[in-house]
């Protein structure tokens, strides 16, 4: 894997995602960037981030469960 | 199952305490059961819009008297979610494999007192690209949090790769190894 891929792969792992006007969630643009190899590398990446994030947390809430909850509506 | 039907039960009456702490143990193995997906879709997009529809359908679900009902709705929806997301980039969805058994994944605490150590020997600007992240919980793009530590983009991703490597490296010296760790 190249730096850059590297860095588009980090980039995915975030669990920022844009919304749009219908509320639905897009895919991360780095993500469009990313062949099936850097994808399923993100994909792990993002499994391990996760569960070090919830057990970073006092609640054990991982960044999606954070980005989730701030969403909530009904 | 006296304990899933009173979570159940809060979820459904609106209770986002509760239903932080199901996403909590339902979120790595919905993760997980969507590898097959991981080339075809963005599965974290799939995992938060997952997650967001289990949020509005609680109220009207039935529990179907077996264990971890909850979640195994979810596996299903996500699929549903990745295959709908398939036909709308009208990519091939991978061959269908049979609905994966889950269970609820609760944090493990050796893993927590060990990180928290690990944590605390990370070096500066890792350690700040970190806690950006943490403290975003994915509100704000990497971007905005780069700027907010005046790096550049690459440079914050950077350090935030440091960051993982780091932590991972200084589990394994602590006998934890994350390949085996991680569902």
């Amino acid at each position: 894997m190249t730096a850059e891929e590297a860095l588009l792969v980090e980039q995915v792992t975030s669990a920022h995602r844009e919304r749009g006007g219908d509320g639905s969630i897009h895919a991360h643009r780095a993500w469009f960037d990313l062949d099936e190899t850097g994808r399923l590398a993100a994909f792990d990446a993002t499994v391990e981030l996760r569960r070090l994030e919830a057990a970073l947390h006092p609640r054990g809430e991982s960044a999606t469960v954070a980005a989730v909850l701030a969403r909530l509506t009904r | 199952m006296h304990e899933e039907l009173t979570q159940l039960a809060a979820i459904s009456t609106g209770d986002a305490a509760a239903f932080a702490r199901w996403c909590s143990t339902a979120e790595a193995p919905l993760r997980r059961a969507l590898r097959t997906f991981a080339a075809q879709v963005d599965t974290e997009a799939v995992v938060q819009e997952t997650l967001l529809r289990v949020w509005q359908v609680a109220p009207r679900f039935t529990h179907d008297g077996q264990p971890h009902a909850l979640l195994r709705f979810a596996v299903r929806t996500s699929r549903n979610v990745a295959l709908s997301e398939c036909r709308r980039r009208r990519v091939t969805p991978p061959e269908e494999a049979p609905e994966p058994t889950v269970a609820p994944i609760t944090p493990d605490p050796l893993l927590r007192a060990h990180l928290a150590r690990c944590r605390e020997k990370l070096p500066g600007a890792p350690r700040s690209a970190l806690q950006q992240r943490l403290d975003s919980g994915g509100a704000d793009d990497d971007t905005a949090l780069a700027a907010r530590l005046n790096m550049s983009l690459n440079t914050f991703l950077q350090n935030f790769t440091r960051a993982r490597r780091f932590l991972r490296e200084c589990l394994e010296k602590a006998g934890v190894n994350l390949a085996e760790e991680l569902p």
